[in-house]
């Protein structure tokens, strides 16, 4: 490529081609700003490797990563967070909320050659309800759908039990990304192990514990309109390999045996930052709910309110952000990611004050102190217990819970961290066996607010999963949700959304820390990378590779 | 006669070890707490419903009283079935199959090298008169107490960032061995090293390396002729639990050098409560032991007749 600009150069001669070369020679990468097809990319993920490459099972977050290569959703987002469309055209909501037409594009197919139509579609609200799918975050998403009606070929109304003003949010999410549904007609092991989509690449092959090849859909025509370019890929295959360890994960970068990786540590963003490694950063925080530290207000001690004042105004938390996490998270005062439109951030409700903390704690009964300097009541201390996931909590999170640790205790609460692989970690909380807590949740939209806070989430223990880990239980605040998700008018949405938060926020059940982290750190080689503006999954459909 | 009465004590002693380790993983993953069910559905982020918690435990058999489960259990494992991953949905002997290849190149390969390093360092050492010995026991020291994710994490900023030889994670081919198998050998070599080099020293002294000079034979003839068959005695007893050892290793270095292999499956087998395939991963690691040790008491039984007399 180069070489055909420097020959137009040379015929041109005089001061405007020296003008020209000048302009050439300061940006060298404009030469290179020609997309070439072709090459492998290797991707090298951290998260945990998908049980099961069909996000419709289960639905996390590891999945959602890979999916983004292979699905496509009816909905996509662009970068201010507003809806396009994608597999869907149009879509139209009914006067009193009920029902929505959606028109599916009529020149798509999966790659197994099975046409895309309304059937295919309502195939897959299908497989999302379906029990035995086992569904966890799509069957939550449709979970408002009660009929559906094949209207023509290319349009599909669904028909809802109560108005979702999320449902856009929700079908924009990789969780409910569209399948063909020939292949999902297969066993669930199938299908797990290859699942047939619409999007720029298709699954070759999954060597288990190792990688995953994913070749380029030569079909491809349904690009998001937020989207580089038209047509097929420029990569030939991607190879998405399982890298448990952070530390080899970021020397195969540097040493560039891989291309791309994901849960980009601090101390490796701020190195690739301080030396000229040739290494770009993608930080892409989740949206949904940020991450924070949720108050137990259904037993002792957080039932009580001034308690957990004490306890926020005690928890210094912006110091250890700053030396743990070298610049590279930004303090968060909302229970919602910053990529989220109705975020209410509330400072003032999260300032330092140990004497405001102390004068509290003593209005609540905790007067004495033992000979460790913890409180005491009626002969108890006031302790805390915490699990940790390991699996969720990156090293400096947990070095920041410790710093918590200690500057809560100058207050006189006793915090006892627990780490613990996830399975035990499920356990304490279902048992209800935790004062505070810290779990991520990956949403599109405030609809978040509801999953997390509403009182119906309180789902006894020990029956299962329950997110209102807070335990908050509010009329008000339910009633504000409710209403939230059933209202479609901004304006409104917006102010039922604030007027929720502030209960949240100024009943101090939540002590928010900073946006779900997600931090992509790739090589000099790779172009036109981006993170698809749904979830913050890197899409790869544009990426091209210079060497 | 004598043979066969000590082959099917230890068979006997085998399949006793074999269901003594079913029993006690079975029972160890129902004390601790966590829900299989619910690291079935996503783990992470997922927000399951109760419905779908239901059919998983109904699928699963996870609804049956433990007793059941652990009998059913029993009687799956008698007659060779390992059952299916909850997590991978795959059958748990065809996982194996696909993970064990990895990790047995993976340990014999350390365990050969741990033994070349561990004989080289004591016949080096032994030659340095009581100075040699003292830094060779000092070496040794070291390296047995290095962990297995420090020396891994050294290799790599060493040999991977910074010098660009070899690469951190594994790649096809023999060059992605290179530093697993180094991290696993060299705390190996230390362990076997020191008991080596006691035995050898003692040989060197014994009369019949005395006579063996007095015939006449050089000092590196009495050394690799006579003395390393001493010296290397209570090393092939070692290597039995020499192996046992590399395996649980191996969960680290399959971890930090991204291998696939019986450790990592084990690690995230053991996060999701995935039962079968704990179950199913240290059966066949105890059976690999098992089969370690009978050999090398077999060949220690060769190489050493006082043995068979006992």
């Amino acid at each position: 490529m180069p070489r055909a600009p420097r020959n137009i150069l040379l015929s041109l001669g005089g001061i405007t081609a020296i003008a020209l070369l000048a302009t050439a020679c300061s940006t060298p990468e404009a030469a290179g700003t020609e997309p070439t097809a072709g090459g492998t990319l290797v991707y090298a993920s951290g998260d945990a490797e998908p049980v099961c490459l069909d996000p419709h099972v289960g639905g996390n977050y590891p999945q959602a990563l890979i999916s983004t290569q292979y699905l496509e959703s009816l909905v996509s987002k662009n970068k201010d967070g507003e809806v396009l469309p994608w597999l869907a055209t149009e879509w139209e909501e009914s006067e009193d909320g009920l029902s929505w037409d959606f028109s599916i594009r009529d020149d798509v197919n999966f790659t197994d050659g099975t046409p895309l139509n309304a059937e295919a579609v309502k195939a897959n609200i299908e497989h999302l309800k379906d029990p035995a799918t086992a569904s966890s975050t799509g069957y939550l998403a449709v979970g408002k759908i009660d009929t559906m009606d094949v209207v023509d070929e290319f349009t599909l109304r669904l028909n809802l039990s109560t108005p979702d003003s999320g449902l856009l949010d929700s079908f924009s999410q990789p969780w409910v990304a569209i399948e063909s549904p020939t292949a999902l007609q297969r066993s669930q092991e199938e299908n797990c192990a290859s699942p047939v989509g619409t999007g720029p690449f298709v699954v070759d092959e999954w060597v288990k514990q190792d990688h995953v090849t994913l070749i380029r859909n030569e079909e491809y025509n349904s690009a998001p309109q937020d989207a580089a370019h038209d047509g097929t890929a420029w990569l030939d295959s991607i190879k998405w390999r399982f890298i448990p360890d952070s530390a080899s994960r970021y020397a195969a970068l540097q040493t560039g045996d891989v291309d791309v990786i994901d849960n980009a540590q601090p101390d490796s963003i701020a190195a690739s930052a301080a030396a000229d490694t040739g290494i770009t950063e993608l930080n892409a925080p989740r949206p949904g709910a940020s991450n924070r530290i949720e108050l137990n207000s259904g037993k002792a001690p957080f039932n009580d309110e001034r308690v957990r004042e004490a306890f926020i105004r005690s928890a210094d938390v912006n110091d250890g952000i700053q030396s743990l996490f070298f610049g590279t998270a930004e303090r968060s005062y909302s229970v919602l990611s910053s990529v989220e439109t109705y975020g209410l951030s509330a400072p003032e409700y999260f300032d330092v004050d140990l004497d405001a903390a102390n004068t509290l704690l003593d209005e609540a009964g905790w007067t004495e102190r033992d000979s460790d300097g913890y409180r005491v009541k009626d002969g108890q201390r006031l302790s805390l217990d915490f699990p940790i996931s390991t699996n969720q909590s990156i090293p400096a999170e947990q070095s920041l819970f410790e710093q918590i640790q200690a500057t809560t205790k100058l207050a006189g609460f006793e915090v006892t961290l627990h780490p613990l692989d996830l399975s035990s970690w499920y356990g304490m909380l279902f048992t209800n066996d935790y004062n505070l807590v810290s779990a991520p949740y990956t949403k599109v939209g405030p609809d978040v607010l509801r999953i997390l806070y509403h009182s119906d989430a309180i789902v006894p223990a020990p029956s299962g999963y329950y997110a209102n880990l807070a335990q908050l239980s509010d009329p008000e605040l339910d009633r504000l949700l409710t209403e939230a998700s059933e209202v479609s008018d901004p304006t409104l949405r917006g102010e039922l959304y604030d007027q929720a938060q502030e209960i949240v926020l100024g009943g101090y059940y939540v002590l928010p820390l900073y946006d779900q982290q997600n931090h992509y750190l790739y090589g000099s080689a790779v172009n036109g990378l981006r993170a698809l503006p749904t979830v913050f999954t890197p899409t790869f459909y544009d990426t091209w590779l210079s060497r | 006669m004598k043979v066969l009465a000590w082959l099917l004590a230890r068979v006997g002693g085998g399949v006793f070890v074999l269901w003594a380790v079913a029993t006690l993983i079975f029972f160890g993953l129902r004390m601790i707490p966590g829900d299989p069910a619910q690291a079935l559905l996503g783990g992470p982020g997922s927000n399951a419903s109760q419905e779908a918690l239901d059919q998983v435990r109904r699928d699963y058999g996870l609804d049956q009283p433990v007793m059941v489960q652990y009998l059913v259990m029993l009687g799956r494992l008698a007659t060779g079935q390992f059952g299916t991953s909850y997590s991978l949905k795959v059958g748990v002997a065809e996982l194996i199959g696909e993970q064990f290849w990895g990790t047995l190149l993976l340990t014999v390969l350390s365990l050969t090298l741990a033994w070349l390093l561990a004989l080289g360092l004591a016949t080096w050492a032994s030659r340095g008169g009581r100075a040699g010995r003292m830094v060779g026991s000092g070496m040794e020291i070291v390296a047995a107490a290095v962990p297995h994710f420090w020396l891994a994490s050294l290799f790599i900023l060493l040999f991977s960032t910074t010098l660009h030889w070899l690469p951190p994670i594994s790649v096809p081919g023999p060059l992605g061995l290179v530093l697993p198998v180094f991290t696993l050998a060299i705390p190996l070599a230390g362990f076997l090293g020191q008991v080596m080099r006691e035995s050898l020293a003692d040989a060197l002294e014994s009369p019949f390396a005395l006579s063996a000079r007095a015939r006449g034979e050089s000092e590196t003839g009495v050394r690799w002729r006579h003395a390393i068959r001493h010296a290397a005695l209570p090393g092939i007893s070692l290597s039995g639990w020499a192996f046992g050892s590399l395996l649980s290793g191996a969960v680290v270095v399959e971890t930090i050098f991204a291998r696939p292999g019986l450790g990592r499956t084990l690690l995230n087998a053991v996060a999701l409560r995935d039962i079968p395939v704990v179950t199913g991963v240290a059966l066949v690691s105890a059976l690999a032991f098992i089969v370690v040790t009978t050999a090398t008491d077999a060949i220690d039984r060769i190489a050493d007749p006082r043995l068979r007399a006992s």
